[in-house]
């Protein structure tokens, strides 16, 4: 028998003029235009199509297209953000072919402006005058500390709190930690009654980035000209040592998270906190059904005795891509989608979703007790952590590879082979590489 | 002698452990509410909760579960039947006829064979977008189509299993080429398609790489993309895992019964192929 | 054989699969190609984009980049381990269904066939519930070796991959069997030969296009492993975001640098020919008849 393979040059030179004929991708020019754009009506009738990957996101739809015959919304969802739906908005963008409207988390929406994929809404005097409903914050993170620029609706949003098992803490003496030094004089103690004080998230970054957040850690800046990418400065290095201490005092356990290992952790009382944002308030529900009454939410444990400064995990923007025929209209069910008592409501019970507007965090639902949290108002504690976030918190444009560098570094600080500290050297080194290698201006 | 007899059965014994364990695994794991999963024997049942989670699964999202799976089946199964006849006629053709550039078409062919998934979905994708075509059912299924090693197979079986002397007494009957392929020739190959449908139906019933590229309306998702996408999920609606675990048992069920369907066809035409 | 081409029949014959082929396979690899030729270039923070030709820009990135030739590197360590081990059974599996020392052959080729219905990354997430330290049913094996750390994480991946397609590999070994006539036996067994001999002397040599074969299709599965480690880098800390060749392409392309990606997988082809082209030289240079 022959199994010939002699003939890739045919298949090479064959494949190169087939494709010959078909242009070259249609991102040559024209989208250049910056600046906001015009944001006038439609006439008539119109359909805007809308991704997302927000559970049950048909049933709020639908009372939107019930109100609204002539703006009538076409809602698809797929895998969430990095799991794939992100691609294909990168794809459909290079294709010409974006829906109208799609749901982007914070620390994405750069990517997507450095691709030149999103309409600038700052000139949509509806989108303008709602920027006070929304919380100073959230804010930045669509506007990127610009003035006249508004790439997208904030949604949603990850306020951090601690979560912690109260009846562990009660019966073994031990006080609920308010600053960070507190945190880790109950690790040890926690750690001689045979747990984990927590679970340290080795592979997502996010969470560290909220704990930087907080620390006044700030990882990128953009002075119009050029990046600046800094892991590595004091507050960011503070936060970094802190929890390499605790790791290399075994205080921590480090299971991968999200998986079944590690609601296990939380469902066994092996791990007796989870410094989280809002929506992990569900995550431990789900995960930890044993444990339901025995837990509690304080306030973030602060660096400075007294401080008041909580940091932000998550939290997602409704934008409008470039190339929509209808960015007014878009515009105005993504302002109803994240501000309308009604449809914020149904998010929430649908998919838990926090709101990122002021007014949000007086929804009725927000306000109950949690009978999982031994009946606490838990909300309240999130409601106050929203207002503490920093606005200037700024993510860069191609957060997917940093995470994925920084998180193979994390990984290596687990299993001893490398340090918190130098996982970020490292990562802050594959960054600026990055940049350069999509020529995105950045300094060294 | 005895010997013989039982190292053999032993070695296939542990073998069919091996490989069922896993499968036998699902099935009890399918089967048990969220806070079993974590807390009982995995190899064995807790309260039988199957039928609730298999209700939850066809109800959760308007059942879209079924849908996904009645995708599957028309992709995977329309795919595969097509593809098999495509890919048989093609490697027919090359096995039984000289012609000037046949080497050349069958090499090019077969190296294709050898270009990963990953290099074909983007282009594909941007390619497919020329034509405003992205996100519906051709997107998937027309470049399920085209199986390369199917005609390698087909070439292969035709050769073997096809005599000259037959296609001459067909020519000299004055039945058409065509014709002759249809009535004769694939009817010697019928193992061979049976083979090379086989393991197209199960190549694009597995891919889920192109789905996951070109569609975003969820109505069009095969399965595996489905039950993906409830898995990138999982870490903020952990509720969903047990619908993943669930929906994986499920989906594994029609191609089993494929498998069962077909070995009738397959054993009879293996074994009169062996005979010859 | 002077008889006129019937070129109408051989149109109907291969057009349909030709013109398909064209266009979703020859059509995206030149697409691919071309990109990889290209680079973008922009000014300011967030300016636009410009695709412009860079000649062999995105190709020289490629070489210079450790992590991807690491990967490389581990592909071929699993390759090297894994594919024999895998072919070895399957072979074994092959011979003994064929031997007729067996009682119910037909439910062992069904079960040893069940595994590869179950789609890769269903099959990866299943074997990691199985190897999870806690969770495993096997927890007296998975609290000695932790399987899915950085020493053995390739092993338990290759495991998996060989639980899904040792069924496969022993479905064409075995067909090729049936199909030897059973002449062939006779002076076999006239020699006095037992099964053993037979299997080793007759058998194997006869087989032997058929396990080339399916060490090919082997070679080429490994170098393009993707779904696995995909879904394993959710369990173990091991598994990095360029651990082998395919999840550096992806991850790349969800940068987005579509070029880049694009000479990764230019080359990536490139190598699994090229090693492919080589194994079936020194296989054909050794077997020759």
């Amino acid at each position: 028998m022959r199994f010939p393979m002699r003939s890739l040059g045919i298949v090479l030179t064959s494949a190169l003029a087939l494709t010959a004929c078909s242009n070259g991708g249609g991102d040559d020019d024209a989208a250049s235009t910056a600046g906001a754009a015009s944001c006038a009506p439609s006439s008539g009738p119109v359909t805007l199509n809308y991704t997302t990957w927000i559970p049950g996101i048909e049933k709020v739809v639908k009372v939107w297209n019930d109100a609204n015959p002539n703006i009538q919304v076409k809602v698809q969802t797929g895998p969430n953000g990095n799991g794939g739906t992100y691609q294909n908005f990168f794809n459909q963008l290079k294709a010409g072919n974006a829906p109208d409207l799609g749901h982007i988390e914070y620390d994405a929406l750069p990517s997507f402006r450095v691709q030149d994929g999103l309409e600038n809404l700052a000139g949509c005097s509806e989108v303008t005058a709602a920027k006070d409903q929304f919380v100073d914050w959230t804010w930045g993170q669509v506007t990127f500390g610009e003035e006249n620029s508004v790439y997208g609706v904030p949604q949603d949003a990850g306020p951090m709190a601690l979560f912690y098992r109260k009846d562990l803490f009660e019966k073994n003496n031990i006080p609920v930690p308010t600053t960070w030094d507190e945190y880790a004089a109950a690790a040890e103690k926690v750690k001689s009654a045979g747990g984990y004080i927590t679970n340290f998230s080795q592979s997502d970054i996010n969470q560290f980035a909220g704990l930087s957040w907080q620390a006044g850690g700030r990882w990128f800046a953009n002075d119009g000209a050029k990046w600046t990418v800094n892991f590595a400065d004091e507050n960011t290095t503070k936060v970094a040592n802190y929890w390499q201490g605790l790791i290399d005092k075994k205080l921590v356990s480090a299971v991968p998270p999200w998986t079944t290992e590690w609601d296990n952790a939380y469902n066994t009382s092996k791990a007796w906190t989870w410094v989280s944002a809002v929506w992990g308030a569900n995550s431990i529900m789900s995960g930890a059904p044993d444990t339901s009454g025995k837990w509690a939410v304080a306030p973030m444990p602060q660096w400075t005795a007294g401080g008041t400064v909580a940091g932000n995990w998550g939290g997602s923007a409704t934008a409008v891509f470039k190339g929509s025929k209808h960015p007014y209209e878009a515009a105005k069910f993504a302002l109803w989608l994240n501000t309308s008592e009604e449809a914020l409501t149904m998010l929430n019970s649908e998919a838990q979703l926090y709101p990122a507007t002021k007014a949000g965090a007086s929804l009725p639902a927000l306000k109950q007790g949690v009978e999982f949290y031994g009946g606490q108002p838990i909300y309240d504690v999130f409601a106050q952590a929203s207002t503490q976030v920093a606005a200037d918190f700024v993510w860069g444009p191609t957060m997917t590879s940093t995470y994925a560098t920084a998180s193979d570094g994390f990984k290596g600080a687990v299993s001893g082979s490398t340090t918190l500290p130098d996982a970020l050297k490292k990562a802050q080194d594959a960054t600026i590489q990055n940049l350069k290698s999509q020529s995105i201006p950045v300094a060294e | 002698m005895k010997l013989n007899r039982i190292a053999p059965m032993v070695i296939m014994g542990a073998c069919t452990l091996y490989f069922l364990v896993p499968i036998w695994w699902l099935l009890v794991a399918a089967s048990k509410s969220r806070s079993e999963f974590s807390s009982t024997d995995p190899l064995w049942f807790a309260d039988f909760a199957l039928m609730d989670n298999l209700r939850e699964l066809f109800a959760y999202r308007d059942g879209v579960f079924l849908r996904w799976l009645g995708n599957s089946i028309v992709y995977t199964g329309g795919a595969a039947l097509l593809g098999t006849v495509l890919a048989a006629m093609c490697g027919y053709a090359l096995a039984k006829y000289r012609f000037p550039g046949r080497e050349a078409i069958f090499n090019v062919v077969l190296s294709g064979v050898l270009v990963p998934a990953t290099a074909l979905a983007l282009p594909l994708f941007l390619i497919f977008s020329q034509f405003n075509a992205t996100n519906t059912f051709w997107s998937v299924f027309l470049p399920s189509l085209v199986n390369p090693f199917g005609v390698y197979l087909a070439r292969i079986y035709a050769s073997a299993s096809v005599p000259d002397e037959l296609l001459e007494a067909a020519r000299l009957d004055g039945s058409g080429e065509v014709r002759t392929f249809f009535t004769v020739s694939s009817r010697l190959m019928f193992p061979a398609l049976v083979t090379i449908f086989l393991f197209h139906f199960v190549a694009v019933w597995n891919n889920f790489l192109l789905p996951l590229i070109m569609l975003g309306n969820e109505r069009l998702f095969p399965v595996t993309l489905g039950l993906y996408t409830w898995n990138t999920q999982v870490n903020q609606y952990p509720e969903v895992r047990m619908l993943v675990l669930t929906g994986a048992l499920v989906s594994i069920v029609p191609l089993v019964i494929a498998f069962l369907l077909l070995q009738r066809f397959w054993r009879n035409g293996l074994g009169s192929g062996a005979i010859k | 054989m002077t008889r006129k081409r019937p070129v109408a029949a051989l149109l109907f014959f291969i057009l349909p699969f030709g013109l398909l082929f064209a266009a979703f396979y020859l059509a995206p690899i030149g697409y691919a190609i071309k990109q990889s030729l290209y680079t973008v270039e922009r000014t300011g923070t967030f300016g636009p984009a410009r695709e412009v030709f860079g000649g062999l820009v995105q190709y020289q990135r490629v070489f210079a980049d450790g992590p991807f030739w690491e990967s490389i590197g581990r592909v071929l360590l699993f390759g090297v381990v894994q594919v024999p081990v895998m072919l070895g059974l399957a072979l074994l599996l092959a011979l003994l269904l064929d031997s007729g020392l067996v009682k119910g052959r037909r439910f062992f080729r069904l079960a040893f066939f069940v595994p590869y219905a179950v789609p890769g990354v269903v099959a990866a997430i299943m074997w990691g519930f199985l190897y999870s330290p806690n969770l495993s049913p096997f927890t007296t094996l998975t609290s000695k070796w932790d399987l899915l750390s950085a020493d053995l994480v390739l092993w338990a991946m290759a495991n998996v991959v060989t639980w899904v397609f040792v069924g496969y590999n022993m479905l064409i070994i075995y067909s090729s069997l049936l199909a030897i006539p059973q002449e062939v036996y006779e002076a076999a067994r006239l020699d006095g030969a037992g099964a053993i001999r037979t299997a080793w002397s007759i058998k194997i040599p006869l087989v032997m296009p058929a396990i080339v074969l399916t060490t090919v299709f082997s070679i080429i599965g490994t170098l393009q492993l993707l779904a696995e480690p995909q879904v394993f880098r959710t369990f173990s800390s091991a598994v990095t975001s360029t651990y082998t060749p395919n999840l550096t392409v992806y991850s790349t392309s969800s940068i987005p640098n579509f070029n880049l990606a694009a000479a990764f997988s230019v080359v990536l082809a490139l190598a699994t020919c090229l090693l492919s082209f080589a194994f079936l030289k020194v296989t054909q240079r050794g077997g020759d008849k």
